[in-house]
């Protein structure tokens, strides 16, 4: 198990979850764009956005694998399985509590249960499980996190 | 606008629909009577179940009273260039004045939803009681009561609301009391609302310092609008009664902020209008841009945008305020305003197909863009795929935007709608906003279109163009379709306009449609059809014929400037208020006046 592995997990992980998210988008799956949403954050223009949103993304998927190589060696052990029920457990922490209620506190654009009639905010906020970006989104999410954790898991156990 | 009346008065328990008038905070909208009782507030948000739905049903629905305990006379006024109420109540002993707000939100902790009941003597003395009865989801929950510090609580499910009192004589319950006002006196009542989250009780001095921010942030916002025409008060007035159904958190824009009122006293016309229809966004995106409203008009593009994605290239006729497609439509066991059953709660609406949304969807990017907004590629791409469905299937029958609950016709306004939609997409892919490769195309079917309206959909015996190909009946919609630039012969607009004067007014009040609509009864004068007739006449040059009628519905309104869906030949309100459709006309028939009286 080493460190080297789980950021090549992050790298590879997070490729694969941005592709699922990204195809199910196409496939009118979902509305849940993870870049934009980053990005956003820092550009109210639509296309700088997106190139610093994916950016942010592939930083945070980084940022991820190391957490969850933490965790591996903290308890001794590593894996496909393993990295899968981590990537479930962050897809429904993202969906309950990570996106749905951090990110709009902290996102300069994006609304909140809080905002009120002082604001105009240009994104509406997700939502439990995300769901105001489509009624798939939690199931597409879920997927796509269960798919990076898997990866992160399975790359961090055969880095030696 | 300060105006009085005789007392308020109310038939087997509700009140007029004219007697209402709204306060809110950007997430809801409370509905106060003349006679103090808050008889409507879903919570936490617009589109939420109510803790007050008594304007649905006076046993169950829950209110909030607050009245003087002998005969009294009203005098009502939003405290200028706010959404903030006041109600002066004048007894024979005495006057006091009730400040209605519901506050908006700052930085510290605050509830998650407040309103504020506050109170003043102004002269001599006046008794009041008071009474809440909160209920939760529609009157259909038991709530469940309690005490914290000694202060009344409610709770059912992931909702709660307690009640904060300073000098106003609580029962031992908590829920009700009753004190007198004397020449200065200050007395406050508070409901304090929680969502998922547990209740907050602030200190006397928060509730005071929050009470004069929120009129402040309220005069702030007014004093950004640039709009200086004539019926300037009521075109303002009219903004901040938009800027109630403006959901903040995603900058959706409520249709109406209740559900259920009648169109038909009595009737079934009863519908839930707490939904944003893609038909009402080129008048709200181009009153925005009129008002001086960049960044509400900028969120609600973004937010068009954004919860279409999911239908592209198709388009939903309403979407929730969340931007979720979920509108199933069902009916509550409530006894209905004034008897009018049933009531609805989701909107069967949604599963229609409305041709003439296309067209309005993208008027509403034209006048974005020619806003000096950018679209970019991946709007551009998805603008492109809506015209290519218009070029696809206009010649299908549809339900219209009436939303008619019978066949589906070739409605004309659907196919005007449908040619304006092309001519959009055309003249933006020309300046580089959408792809061009269907450009022929569309310049095509714009055309076959613009044929068939010509051919099939004007009748020679109404000189005019008529409800839908082949009938003899009118529509006022028509007007739409042609202030948003359908056409260019001049003749057979003004004959249109003449009709439809003619053929469904009644003074200055303008029904929809004549024939049938597959709903059983009838219904009153839709007010957004007279201002649309008023805007018809401006833009083809009969100025004074559009000054008069406008002064006249300008006078139709409540008495704090408030417009509902409908109005009866008796003045009275039907339909669910306020309205945005018919402020947004008076907007728009203002603003054309002014534009062509210059």
């Amino acid at each position: 198990m080493t460190v080297a592995g789980a950021l090549a997990g992050g790298l590879i992980g997070t490729l694969v979850l941005t592709s699922l998210m990204r195809a199910a988008n196409e496939l009118k799956l979902t509305r849940m764009d993870l870049p934009f949403l980053l990005g956003t954050a820092l550009s109210g223009n639509r296309a700088r956005a997106k190139a610093v949103g994916y950016a942010l993304h592939f930083c945070f998927g980084l940022v991820f694998a190391l957490g969850y190589y933490a965790v591996f060696a903290a308890i001794g052990s590593a894996g496909w399985g393993l990295g899968a029920a981590f990537g479930l457990l962050h897809g429904v922490f993202a969906g309950t509590a990570l996106v749905n209620v951090l990110l709009p506190v902290v996102h300069p654009r994006m609304g909140s249960p809080m905002t009120g009639a002082g604001d105009a905010p240009l994104l509406e906020p997700p939502g439990f499980m995300l769901r105001n970006y489509g009624v798939q989104t939690p199931l597409v999410a879920i997927a796509a996190h269960v798919a990076y954790g898997s990866i992160v898991g399975g790359f961090s156990s055969l880095g030696g | 606008m300060r105006r009085s009346d005789p007392s308020a008065r109310r038939l087997d328990g509700y009140a007029p629909l004219r007697d209402y008038a709204a306060i809110g905070d950007g997430r809801t909208v409370a509905l106060v009577a003349r006679d103090g009782s808050v008889d409507w507030l879903p919570v936490p948000d617009l589109d939420s179940p109510t803790v007050f739905a008594a304007v649905l049903d006076d046993e169950r629905g829950g209110r909030f009273v607050l009245e003087p305990e002998v005969a009294y006379r009203v005098e009502r006024r939003y405290l200028p260039d706010t959404n903030v109420l006041e109600t002066t109540f004048h007894t024979a002993s005495g006057s006091a004045r009730v400040s209605d707000a519901l506050t908006l939100p700052g930085e510290g902790l605050e509830p998650f939803r407040e309103l504020q009941r506050r109170i003043m003597g102004l002269a001599g003395t006046v008794r009041f009681h008071w009474r809440v009865e909160p209920r939760f989801d529609y009157g259909g929950a038991s709530p469940r009561f309690g005490r914290r510090f000694g202060l009344p609580v409610a709770g059912c499910g992931a909702d709660a609301v307690g009640l904060i009192a300073f000098g106003a004589g609580a029962s031992a319950a908590g829920w009700s009391g009753a004190f007198e006002t004397a020449h200065g006196s200050s007395h406050l009542l508070v409901l304090s609302m929680a969502h998922q989250e547990p209740l907050v009780f602030p200190s006397r001095g928060e509730l005071d310092a929050r009470f004069e921010r929120t009129g402040e942030i309220w005069r702030r916002w007014t004093a950004e609008r640039t709009y200086d025409g004539p019926w300037r008060e009521a075109v303002i007035r009219s903004a901040l009664a938009l800027k109630l159904l403006v959901f903040s958190p995603s900058g959706a824009v409520a249709a109406a902020a209740t559900t259920s009122l009648p169109e038909e006293i009595g009737g079934e016309r009863n519908w839930d209008y707490r939904y944003s229809w893609i038909r009402d966004s080129a008048f709200t995106l181009e009153a925005f841009l009129r008002l001086g409203c960049p960044a509400e008009a900028r969120a609600y593009f973004w937010w068009l945008m954004h919860t279409t994605q999911l239908d592209a290239p198709r388009l939903g006729v309403l979407y929730g305020l969340d931007g979720r497609r979920r509108a199933s439509e069902r009916e509550l066991s409530l006894h209905g305003y004034r008897g009018s059953r049933p009531v609805r709660i989701g909107n069967g609406a949604a599963d229609q197909l409305q041709l003439d949304t296309y067209g309005e969807l993208m008027q509403t990017a034209w006048l974005y863009a020619e806003a000096g907004n950018m679209i970019d590629h991946d709007v551009g791409r998805r603008l492109g795929g809506f015209a290519d469905f218009v070029a696809a299937n206009w010649r299908t029958a549809d339900s219209g935007i009436w939303e008619v609950r019978s066949e589906p016709r070739h409605f004309t306004q659907s196919k005007m709608m449908c040619v304006v939609a092309l001519d959009r997409a055309v003249q933006l892919a020309e300046r580089g906003s959408l792809p061009r490769r269907h450009l022929d195309r569309w310049l095509r079917e714009a055309a076959a279109a613009r044929r068939f309206v010509g051919s099939q959909c004007y009748s020679e015996r109404h000189r005019s163009y008529v409800r839908s190909a082949g009938s003899e009946e009118l529509d006022a919609s028509v007007l739409l379709g042609l202030l948003h630039g359908f056409g260019d012969d001049a003749a057979r607009l003004s004959s249109t306009v003449d009709a439809i004067a003619t053929g469904l007014a009644e003074g200055v009040l303008v029904r929809r449609y004549s024939g049938g609509d597959g709903v059983p009864g009838s219904e009153g004068a839709f007010l957004a059809c007279s201002f649309w007739l008023v805007e018809a006449l401006a833009r083809i040059g009969r100025v004074d014929e559009a000054a008069d009628r406008m002064d006249e519905l300008v006078g139709l309104a409540n008495d704090v400037g408030l417009y509902s869906e409908e109005i009866d030949p008796a003045g009275e309100f039907l339909g669910n208020l306020p309205q945005g459709l018919s402020h947004l006309g008076l907007i728009s028939a203002a603003a054309a006046v002014a534009e062509a009286s210059s």
